[in-house]
C-alpha cells in the first residue's frame, strides 16, 4: 500500500502551532496535578487492598453503605473485574483497638455456634492474631476447618492452641458476609503495604525515571550532539508530564479505568520513555544523515526532509504498537488496565512529540546559538 | 544456495534450541492435566470406599497419590524443574517482605538500660524512617552526643566505641542469617513447593510461597520466636519394637481399607518381591533401617517423606506410639551414592530436657589439635546446672538439637559437662558447623522480624490472568500480523515470519534461563509484538526509498539494510537502557516485564537482521522482484 508518498510538509515552519498545543497540554497537566493531585495506590501510600469476587452481580452502593460504619473510617470501594468483583481499600495499617475486641468476640461466637459449650480461653493475642486455648484436644481440628471454611485464617499451633488471624481484611470480609448472606464470595487477592515500603518506592520511582532520562541523554550526546540529547530529553519530559497530567485530570471520573499510580504504572512510564525515545532517535538519525549528505542545505530543510522521510515508518510502528496496547486495555484484565492506559495515551503523545517537539527544539536552539551543526 | 547455508543453519539452530528449551514447559502443562484427571478419579474411589473420611486425611491421601504418580514417571519431575516458572501473580501464592527489627534487637542486647537509653532508641528509630543511616549508627551518635560511652550500654568497658558499633552491626547481620535459617527450616517442613527465600539488602528477607492458601498458617511459619530444644534420642531396643508395631498395624489397615487401590497402584513396575514387601511392610519399605548400625534411625527418601508423615499421622499408628515420645525428621537431608536426598527419622522424648533460652553463646571454630570443625556453646548458670545433671545421667546416649521440630544434630554425650561449656564435634565441614552455630543461637536470641509488605494472590485470579494474558497475546499477534500483510503485502508475510521468530526466541530464552513469567512479563511480550516490527518497518521503508531512486533489487536490498542499521541500533540501545533501569528499580513482576522487554529487543534485532535479511537475499538471488507493499 502506498500512502503519504513524497510527503513535503514544512514541519519546522508550523512549529509555533505545536508550541501552543504542547504548552496548553502541559499547562492543563500541571494545573490538574497541582489542584486535583494524583491518586496514589497502596504501593506508594501504604494500606490494605482486598479484591473479592461474588457469586452474583452486586450493587456497589449497597456494599459501600454496608462498609460505612464498621469502625474502620473511610473505606474505598471500586469495581474490579466485571460486575461481580470489587476492590476494597483502607489506608489503615492495623485493626483499631476498639474494633479488635469486637472481632475476637465475633470469632468466639462463631466457635460457640459450631461447638456449643466448648471450654476455651484466649491465651495470647498480638496485633494481628489471637490464640485460643481449648481444654478438649479433639475438637480443635474440627473448629479449625469450620472457621477456615467460613473465611477465617486459622492454624493449629499445637495440641491445645489455635491461632486465628485478626486483620483488617478479616473484619471487612466478616462485615460483608453478615450483611450480604445470600451472595457468597471468594478472596482474589489481598495486598498489604507498610508505610516505609511505600515511601521508599516513591523515592525509587522518581530516581528510576530521572536516571533513565540522564542515561539516555548521555548516550545521545555521545552518538549525536548535545543539542539532540537535550531535544530528546525535553520531548520525554513533555510526554511524561502530559501523561501524568492526564492521570490527574481523569482519575475518579471514569469508573472502568482504574487511574491510580501503582508500580506497574511507573513501569509503564519507563516503557513510554523507552518507546518515545525510540521514535525520536529514528528521526534524529535521519537528520544526521541528511546533514552529512546535504552539507550546504539549511537545517530547517534537513529536519523537514527527515521528518517527511520517516513519517510512514513513524505511523506504521505507532499503529502496530497502539493495536497491541488497545488489546491489553480491553482484554488484559483489571490488573494491567492502568499500565495499558499509560501506554495508550503515552504512545500518541510520544509520537506527536518526536515530530513536533524534539526536532523543532533542536532547530530553535541552533537558531539562537547561531552555530552550525556538522557530523 | 551455498552462500546462504551458514545463515540457514544458524537460524534453524536458534529455532531448534528455542523449541528444545520450551519443550519441558509444554510437556509439564500436559502432565499437569494428566495428573489432575487421575487425581479426580482417585477422589471418587476414595469417597466411595470411605464416605466418612476426615478432610485432613483426605488431603493427605491425595498428596500421597500425587507423589506416587510423580515418582512413577521421573520425567514428570524433570520437566517440572526445567519448565518456565510462573510468577506468584499467575499461579497464586504469597509474597512477603520482612525486615529484622533492629530496635527490638538492641533492646534485647542492651545491658542496664535506663530511661535515657529508651529515649535515644526511640529517637533513633524515628529518624531511621526518614534517614539513610542505620539505627545502630544513629543510636551510637545519640549516645556519644550526650557525652556517654557506648560501653555503658553494650559490650565491656575495655572496648572502644568503634569496636562496639562493629559488633552490634555484626549482631544485626547475624540476626538476618538466623531469621533466614529459621524461616527456611519451617517452610521446608511445611512442604511448600518451590519456596523462595532470599536476602535483600542488609536487613530484609523476601519470602515467596507459591500456592499457599492458608494465610495465617504461612505467616505463623515466618513469625514468632523459634523453639530450640534438647531432646534425648531413644535407643534402638526401645525404638525397633515400636517401628515393628507401626509396620504391622499399617499393613493390616492398608490391606483392609484400600486393597484394590494398592494392587492397581503397583502393577506397573518392578518384579514381585519388593512389591510384596511393600504390601507386607508398608512402613519399612520406605523408612529403611540399617541393621548394622547401633542406632535405630530410619532413612527416608525425600520423595517418600510426605508419605511417612501421612502414615505417622494415622490414628491407628498414633495408638501404638507411646505418649511420651515422638518421631522427628532431620532438618537437612544428606545425599547418598545414587544422588538421592535422604532424611533421618529419629524417635525422641516428647518432653525436652532443656530449651535454648539457657544458651548464652555459640561459636563455630576449627579445633587447633584435630583441625576438625567444632562448635562450642556456653550456658547460663541455671542451664549449666541442669545440663550437668542431664549429661551426667545420660552418658553414651544421644541428645538431639531440635529447632522448631526439626533435628539439626544428634551428638552423643561423652561425659558429664559440669560448667555448661560444651563442645560438639563430628561435623562434616565448616558449613555444617556454622549452621549449628546459627541454630544454637536461635534459641538464645530471637531475631525479631516485621512483615512490611505482603501480597497474596488467590488461585482464581491467577488463572484469570493467565487466560487474559494468553488471549491478549493471540489477538495482538494476529492484529499486527494482518496489518503488516495488508500494508506490505508479500513483504508483510516475511515480517510476520520474523515476528513469529521473535516470539519463539523470547519464550525459549525465558525458559532457558528458568526465568519467571509474570503478568507484566506477558504484557512485555505483547508490547514487544507491537514494537518488534519496527526494525522491519524501518528496513522496508528504506528499501522502498532505494527502489524509488531506480536502483536494482539487489542494490536496493543491500543499501536498504545498510542505511537502516544506525537508526535501528541507536533507537534500540536507548530503549534497552530503560529496560536495564527498569530491571534495577522493580521487584518480582516488574523485573519480569523488564526482562521480556530486553530479550524482545535482542530477539527482534536477530529476526530483522538475520531472518528477514536471509529471505530477502534469497528472493533477490532467485530473481524475484522485490515489492514493498
Amino acid at each position: 500500500m502506498r500512502v503519504l508518498d513524497n510527503l513535503k510538509i514544512d514541519f519546522v515552519a508550523k512549529r509555533k502551532v505545536a508550541y501552543i498545543i504542547s504548552g496548553t497540554l502541559i499547562l492543563l497537566g500541571l494545573i490538574s496535578i497541582i489542584f486535583r493531585g494524583l491518586e496514589l495506590g497502596i504501593d506508594f501510600k501504604g494500606g490494605t487492598d482486598i479484591a473479592l469476587k461474588f457469586d452474583n452481580p452486586i450493587d456497589i452502593g449497597e456494599i459501600r453503605s454496608s462498609l460505612d460504619n464498621i469502625g474502620l473510617g473511610n473505606i474505598e470501594v471500586k469495581t474490579f473485574g466485571g460486575e461481580s468483583g470489587i476492590l476494597v481499600r483502607t489506608e489503615l495499617q492495623a485493626v483499631p483497638k476498639n474494633i479488635y475486641s469486637d472481632m475476637v468476640a465475633a470469632i468466639e461466637n462463631a466457635i460457640k455456634e459450631y461447638h456449643p459449650g466448648v471450654e476455651m480461653s484466649v491465651s495470647d493475642s498480638s496485633s494481628n492474631s489471637v490464640i485460643f486455648k481449648f481444654a478438649d484436644q479433639t475438637v480443635i481440628e474440627n473448629i479449625s476447618s469450620q472457621l477456615f471454611k467460613n473465611g477465617y485464617q486459622t492454624s493449629r499451633l499445637d495440641d491445645n492452641h489455635l491461632v486465628v488471624r485478626v486483620s483488617l481484611a478479616d473484619w471487612i470480609e466478616e462485615a460483608l458476609r453478615t450483611k450480604m448472606p445470600g451472595n457468597h464470595f471468594v478472596v482474589q487477592k489481598e495486598d498489604h503495604v507498610g508505610p516505609k515500603i511505600g515511601s521508599e518506592l516513591k523515592q525509587d520511582s522518581i530516581i528510576a525515571v530521572v536516571l533513565a532520562l540522564i542515561v539516555i541523554m548521555i548516550y545521545l550526546a555521545f552518538r549525536f550532539k548535545f543539542v539532540f540529547a537535550l531535544g530528546a530529553v525535553i520531548a520525554l519530559f513533555h510526554d511524561v508530564i502530559i501523561t501524568l497530567g492526564m492521570f490527574a485530570l481523569l482519575h475518579g471520573l471514569i469508573p472502568a479505568l482504574n487511574l491510580e499510580i501503582s508500580i506497574s504504572v511507573v513501569a509503564a512510564f519507563l516503557t513510554l520513555v523507552g518507546y518515545s525515545i525510540n521514535d525520536t532517535v529514528v528521526v534524529f538519525d535521519r537528520v544526521r544523515e541528511n546533514i552529512k549528505i546535504h552539507k550546504t542545505a539549511d537545517l530547517a530543510d534537513n529536519i523537514n526532509r527527515a521528518i517527511n522521510q520517516t513519517m510512514r515508518r513513524t505511523l506504521v510502528t505507532s499503529l502496530t504498537t497502539l493495536f497491541v496496547v488497545t488489546v491489553l486495555l480491553f482484554f488484559g484484565g483489571d490488573v494491567l488496565r492502568g499500565f495499558a492506559f499509560t501506554l495508550f495515551f503515552g504512545i500518541i503523545i510520544g509520537t506527536y512529540s518526536s515530530i513536533f517537539v524534539a526536532s523543532p527544539f533542536v532547530y530553535e536552539y541552533v537558531q539562537k546559538s547561531k552555530k552550525r551543526i556538522q557530523f | 544456495m551455498k552462500q546462504f547455508r551458514f545463515r540457514i543453519i544458524m537460524i534453524l539452530g536458534v529455532l531448534a534450541l528455542s523449541i528444545y528449551l520450551l519443550y519441558p514447559t509444554f510437556a509439564d502443562i500436559q502432565n499437569e492435566n494428566k495428573i489432575e484427571q487421575e487425581l479426580a478419579k482417585y477422589k471418587e474411589t476414595l469417597i466411595k470406599s470411605n464416605p466418612k473420611i476426615s478432610e485432613n486425611t483426605f488431603n493427605d491421601m491425595l498428596q500421597v497419590k500425587e507423589d506416587s504418580i510423580m515418582i512413577a514417571d521421573p520425567t514428570i519431575r524433570e520437566n517440572r524443574e526445567k519448565r518456565m516458572k510462573l510468577g506468584l501473580d499467575l499461579q497464586g501464592g504469597m509474597y512477603l517482605v520482612m525486615e529484622v527489627n533492629t530496635a527490638k534487637l538492641l533492646e534485647k542486647l542492651v545491658k542496664n538500660p535506663d530511661e535515657d537509653f529508651k529515649k535515644y532508641l526511640q529517637e533513633a528509630e524515628e529518624e531511621a524512617k526518614v534517614s539513610d543511616e542505620e539505627i545502630v549508627t544513629l543510636l551510637a551518635k545519640k549516645i556519644q552526643a550526650s557525652g556517654k560511652r557506648l560501653s555503658r550500654y553494650f559490650g565491656t568497658l575495655r572496648e572502644d566505641d568503634a569496636d562496639i558499633i562493629a559488633r552490634l552491626q555484626e549482631q544485626e547481620a547475624d540476626a538476618v542469617t538466623r531469621a533466614i535459617e529459621i524461616i527456611s527450616n519451617r517452610v521446608n517442613q511445611y512442604g511448600v513447593s518451590e519456596p523462595n527465600i532470599q536476602k535483600q539488602g542488609a536487613r530484609r528477607i523476601i519470602v515467596e510461597l507459591p500456592g499457599i492458601a492458608k494465610e495465617e498458617e504461612a505467616k505463623r511459619l515466618l513469625q514468632g520466636s523459634a523453639l530450640l530444644e534438647f531432646k534425648l534420642v531413644k535407643e534402638s531396643d526401645f525404638t525397633i519394637p515400636i517401628m515393628n508395631r507401626i509396620d504391622e498395624v499399617l499393613a493390616k489397615s492398608l490391606a483392609s481399607e484400600e486393597d484394590s487401590l494398592i494392587l492397581s497402584d503397583t502393577t506397573s513396575a518392578n518384579d514381585l518381591t519388593p512389591e510384596e514387601f511393600a504390601i507386607k511392610h508398608p512402613f519399612y519399605s520406605i523408612a529403611i533401617i540399617n541393621p548394622q548400625s547401633p542406632y535405630a534411625d530410619a532413612f527416608v527418601k525425600e520423595s517418600d517423606k510426605s508419605k511417612v508423615i501421612a502414615y505417622l499421622r494415622r490414628p491407628e499408628v498414633q495408638n501404638v506410639i507411646p505418649d511420651n515420645v515422638e518421631f522427628l525428621f532431620s532438618a537437612k537431608p544428606f545425599t547418598n551414592q545414587d544422588g538421592e536426598n535422604i532424611y533421618r527419622l529419629f524417635l525422641v522424648n516428647k518432653e525436652a530436657e532443656l530449651t535454648g533460652g539457657v544458651i548464652v553463646d555459640a561459636n563455630a571454630n576449627i579445633d587447633p589439635q584435630t583441625t576438625e570443625p567444632i562448635v562450642t556453646m556456653q550456658m547460663n548458670s541455671e542451664g549449666a546446672r541442669e545440663w550437668a545433671r542431664i549429661t551426667g545421667s545420660n552418658i553414651d546416649k544421644r541428645c538431639a538439637i531440635v529447632l522448631d521440630h526439626a533435628v539439626y544434630s544428634a551428638p552423643t554425650i561423652q561425659g558429664k559437662i559440669p560448667n555448661g561449656s560444651s563442645r560438639i564435634t563430628g561435623m562434616a565441614d565448616m558449613n555444617e558447623a556454622k549452621l549449628l552455630q546459627i541454630v544454637l543461637k536461635a534459641g538464645a536470641l530471637p531475631a525479631p522480624v516485621d512483615i512490611i509488605e505482603e501480597r497474596t494472590v488467590g488461585p482464581s485470579l491467577g488463572q484469570d490472568s493467565i487466560n487474559q494474558g494468553f488471549n491478549s497475546t493471540m489477538i495482538g499477534f494476529f492484529l499486527v500480523a494482518l496489518f503488516m500483510i495488508f500494508y506490505y503485502k508479500k513483504s508483510g508475510v516475511v515480517a510476520d515470519l520474523a515476528l513469529f521468530f521473535t516470539v519463539i526466541i523470547i519464550m525459549g530464552v525465558l525458559a532457558g534461563f528458568h526465568a519467571t513469567l509474570t503478568l507484566p512479563g506477558i504484557a512485555g511480550i505483547i508490547l514487544t509484538i507491537g514494537m518488534a516490527v519496527d526494525a522491519n518497518v524501518l528496513i522496508y521503508e528504506r528499501i522502498r526509498e532505494e527502489l524509488a531512486t531506480g536502483k536494482t533489487a539487489k542494490a536496493s536490498v543491500e543499501s536498504g539494510f545498510a542505511n537502516s542499521y544506525s537508526a535501528i541500533l541507536d533507537s534500540n540501545i536507548t530503549t534497552f537502557f530503560t529496560g536495564i533501569i527498569l530491571y534495577q528499580f522493580g521487584s518480582g513482576p516488574v523485573q519480569g516485564f523488564a526482562l521480556t522487554l530486553m530479550i524482545g529487543i535482542v530477539a527482534s534485532l536477530f529476526s530483522a537482521f538475520v531472518v528477514t535479511r536471509l529471505i530477502f537475499d534469497m528472493m533477490v538471488a532467485g530473481g524475484n522482484k522485490i515489492n514493498i507493499g
